[in-house]
């Protein structure tokens, strides 16, 4: 098959593999090897371990319980009114009840020390859609002191690290039992395969995907799409987060940055281009402290409508709390916008709406257990924990909660799991897919692919879609994904950036179809799914979740399936004990 | 060539870019838009016109420390370094002191192994079972605030005389990461550390060039650690 040498493929046989080392990544590996320090660990991680992915990026802060006048159904309450009632309340509620413990871990074993009140203990603050102002944060550049905290812990714990790798495709053995993955190093261009009694896929969602988008680089499905490909469920994967206030900057990549959703909790004011305070037509009670599904609708709405500004967005504008206020308060902020020449402290800056979070994901339990077993899923790549929309603060939660519970799960499961040989022609299918662009002599590169996929979906499956949009987001899609299948792409095998962009381009497309689908089944808005043809939010026919599978053709089929309101119901009576 | 105007200052921009085979192609001339990054102009230049061209990056905002080069000799982030309207060409080569793997992108194991020399981690106090009673106002606090955000980007290392030659020096980013850590009071292991960093490899090899602290994206300073963790082996931590 593709003239693939199995023969001479490296082959590294390790307990637990860890795919991806963000939040979930590095929170499992540390919870794997203190569940037992004898486990065999590999982090497997296509940018720098510690140093790629979201949570680094991470900019307001972290939701947690932590006061005495702040209470777990507050901060679950809060998390189903934002999700609209249709995340997996299980989900909901461990993330909730797990974030204090994280919280405290991360301050007295990781190492972690975030900002302080005058009394000493640690310092919340206001987020938007909460109950209680309950983020913990390091200024306004958290992910910053979480991700180098976690990352100084790989010196002590010592993983295997495979830095600058790719993780291609899960493979099983002759009877179908999960066998670990084939890899690709994308500095030398040697394929590999992994040999692991657990894989744990926590690579972060796939929001670059749209013109405008806020995630890091890496961040192109690559874990959704491997799940996909094993034959794993979906689910909400419809629901595509826009943050209310990216940054406009033309052409340059700073385009889509996020300005921390701090600024609409202390106070910043949205304008539109003549001066107006818009949100008071969208939601006058909330104001700009709605959630960020509807400011993000309201923002595109003003824009769409003509009172945007000629460049095409709207102002944020948070000056009149005074220069040196600002500047103490949000100081990575400020510097962000006098980066490309305008001045948070000083006066509007201009925002547009951008993709940010997919809350979208594999179908887990409360374990990061899937329906294969030993696949574990945590952070992003997981699907329920948010429903139909994030709140700020609960996406780092997400990530080191749950990736800490898969690496508790990971430990147990590794013991139980023998190591397997995987059947040689899925291994020799998935290298030769991924050879393709390097060895095809001609084709087209992956560049203007990718161009034309963030435009099909920024235009047809964006913040406000319709039927007519989405299928011509799906036709297109359809010419794309032939397209990504013949790119050839120049240079050698070893470190090459635009062969990896031509593998990124294969995983978004994966899953862009699968988002496409579920937006057009979903003929009602919730969350952050709006449709224009059916712009009411149908509790009648959608208290259900889309459950994507992929059929015998790749083709997604889809299934409605109804919420279990296991503790709440959408009335917001307790439909169990909470405490 | 155009005119200048609001969207395009000038003339395109020409770009020498550093080539590990020398017969890669290494001078570009891209279009100017505004703003733009030294990111941006790579990103054209290999959109555009050589898709092969080796580098790094990852989060575009300053926090993941993956994008550091040198702009006409200067160490910068790609994405931080604006290009001024003045400008009319630009050298883009790879950080020092780190062996380059192909064009711009660093092999960045020395700085990390340097790094890990001074436990770089949390050792925890003993009974650190709740998140400790810090007010913001505390020495400890002051000293550790302005010193936390480093993103190992490796830009001071680039920039330090000392650390890029071929000798024996932690390095100014560590150093800096040992001083936040002995400040700490809910860390245990300070004094090995502050023996660690006063060793013939640790703070006597700066000779105060302050390349470190000028270089640092984040506004941090190194230098200024140095000297705090030199005062506290001379002086003692009180």
């Amino acid at each position: 098959m593709g003239g693939v040498d199995l023969d001479g493929l490296a082959t590294i046989d390790t307990d637990v593999a860890v795919v991806g080392s963000g939040g979930a990544g590095l929170m499992c590996a540390l919870h794997a090897a203190a569940a037992d320090a004898q486990l065999d660990l590999t982090v497997i991680s296509k940018g720098a371990v510690g140093r790629s992915g979201c949570t680094r990026m991470v900019q307001g802060g972290y939701n947690a319980v932590l006061s005495p006048g702040d209470s777990l159904d507050l901060h679950f309450q809060d998390t189903l009114v934002g999700g609209k009632y249709l995340n997996d309340q299980e989900l909901a509620w461990t993330l909730v009840c797990d974030a204090p413990e994280v919280i405290r871990e991360l301050e007295t074993r990781v190492g972690c020390f975030f900002d302080r009140a005058p009394d000493g203990r640690i310092h919340q603050k206001a987020f938007a859609g909460q109950q209680f102002d309950r983020t913990v944060h390091r200024g306004d550049l958290t992910g910053i002191e979480i991700m180098g905290r976690l990352r100084d812990q790989m010196f002590r714990i010592g993983p295997r690290e495979l830095e600058d790798v790719r993780a291609l495709d899960v493979v099983f053995d002759a009877d179908g039992e999960l066998a670990g993955l084939t890899v690709l190093d994308t500095m030398t261009g040697a394929p590999a395969l992994v040999r692991a009694r657990v894989v744990v896929v926590a690579t972060g969602g796939a929001a670059t995907m749209y013109r405008i988008a806020a995630p890091a680089r890496e961040k192109t499905g690559d874990g959704v799409a491997m799940c996909w490909r094993a034959g794993l469920e979906l689910r909400d994967m419809e629901m595509m987060q826009f943050h209310p206030t990216g940054l406009l900057a033309g052409d340059s990549r700073m385009t889509g940055a996020v300005l921390e959703e701090g600024l609409r909790g202390a106070g910043a004011h949205l304008l539109n281009a003549s001066g107006e305070r818009y949100m008071a037509r969208y939601d006058p009670e909330a104001m700009e402290r709605a959630t960020r599904d509807l400011v993000a609708r309201a923002g595109y709405t003003e824009i769409m409508e003509g009172r945007g500004t000629p460049a095409g967005g709207v102002l944020i504008d948070i000056s009149h709390l005074g220069v040196e206020e600002v500047e103490r308060r949000f100081a990575g902020m400020v510097a962000r916008t006098r980066q490309i020449g305008q001045d948070l402290a000083r006066g509007p800056v201009e925002v547009s709406p951008t993709a940010h979070f997919h809350m979208g994901g594999a179908i887990i339990d409360r374990d990061c257990r899937t329906a294969i077993a030993g696949l574990l899923v945590a952070g992003e790549d997981a699907g329920g924990v948010h429903g139909g929309n994030r709140l700020g603060g609960n996406g780092v939660a997400e990530s080191t909660v749950f990736g800490a519970r898969a690496g508790d799960t990971a430990a147990g499961m590794a013991r139980e799991r023998p190591l397997r040989d995987p059947d040689p022609g899925q291994v020799a299918a998935s290298i030769a897919r991924a050879m393709g662009p390097l060895e095809r002599e001609e084709g087209p590169l992956p560049f203007p692919i990718t161009r034309a996929l963030k435009d099909a979906m920024w235009t047809g499956c964006g913040v406000v879609r319709d039927r007519s949009g989405l299928l011509e987001a799906q036709a297109r899609l359809d010419e794309l994904t032939e397209q990504a299948q013949q790119t050839s792409v120049p240079g050698a095998a070893a470190a090459n950036p635009s062969w990896q962009e031509a593998l990124d381009l294969v995983n978004q497309l994966t899953v862009a179809r699968v988002i496409v689908r579920s937006a057009l089944a979903r003929d009602e808005s919730r969350g952050a799914h709006h449709r224009a043809d059916h712009p009411q939010q149908d509790d009648e026919r959608w208290l259900r979740f889309l459950a994507a599978r992929r059929g015998p053709d790749g083709d997604a089929v889809l299934e409605p399936r109804p919420v279990a309101f296991t503790r709440r119901s959408p009335d917001g009576q307790l439909t169990e004990a909470v405490p | 060539m155009s005119e200048p105007s609001a969207t395009h200052p000038g003339p395109r921009l020409r770009v020498r870019v550093h080539r590990s085979d020398p017969a890669d192609r290494e001078h570009f001339e891209v279009e100017r838009f505004e703003p733009m990054t030294v990111l941006d102009v790579l990103l054209a230049v290999q959109r555009e016109q050589d898709a092969s061209i080796g580098f790094r990056f990852s989060c575009r905002v300053a926090m993941c420390g993956t994008c550091t080069v040198r702009m006409d000799g200067r160490t910068v982030l790609a994405c931080q370094e604006r290009i001024g309207p003045e400008v009319e060409a630009l050298r883009i080569d790879p950080v020092a002191g780190l062996p380059v793997i192909r064009d711009l992108l660093v092999d960045t194991r020395p700085f990390w192994e340097e790094w890990a020399r001074i436990t770089p981690y949390l050792v925890p106090v003993e009974g650190l079972d709740e998140p400790a009673r810090v007010p913001p106002d505390a020495r400890e606090r002051e000293l550790i605030d302005p010193s936390l955000d480093c993103i190992g980007c490796g830009a001071c290392w680039s920039s330090c005389g000392i650390a890029d030659a071929d000798r024996d020096f932690l390095g100014p980013a560590a150093l800096t990461r040992a001083m936040v850590l002995i400040a700490d009071s809910r860390d245990a292991a300070g004094e090995e550390r502050l023996a660690a960093t006063g060793a013939a490899d640790g703070v006597d090899r700066c000779h105060y060039i302050y390349g470190c602290t000028a270089a640092c994206p984040k506004g941090l300073d190194p230098a200024g650690a140095i000297r705090r963790l030199r005062s506290w082996r001379l002086h003692g931590r009180s």
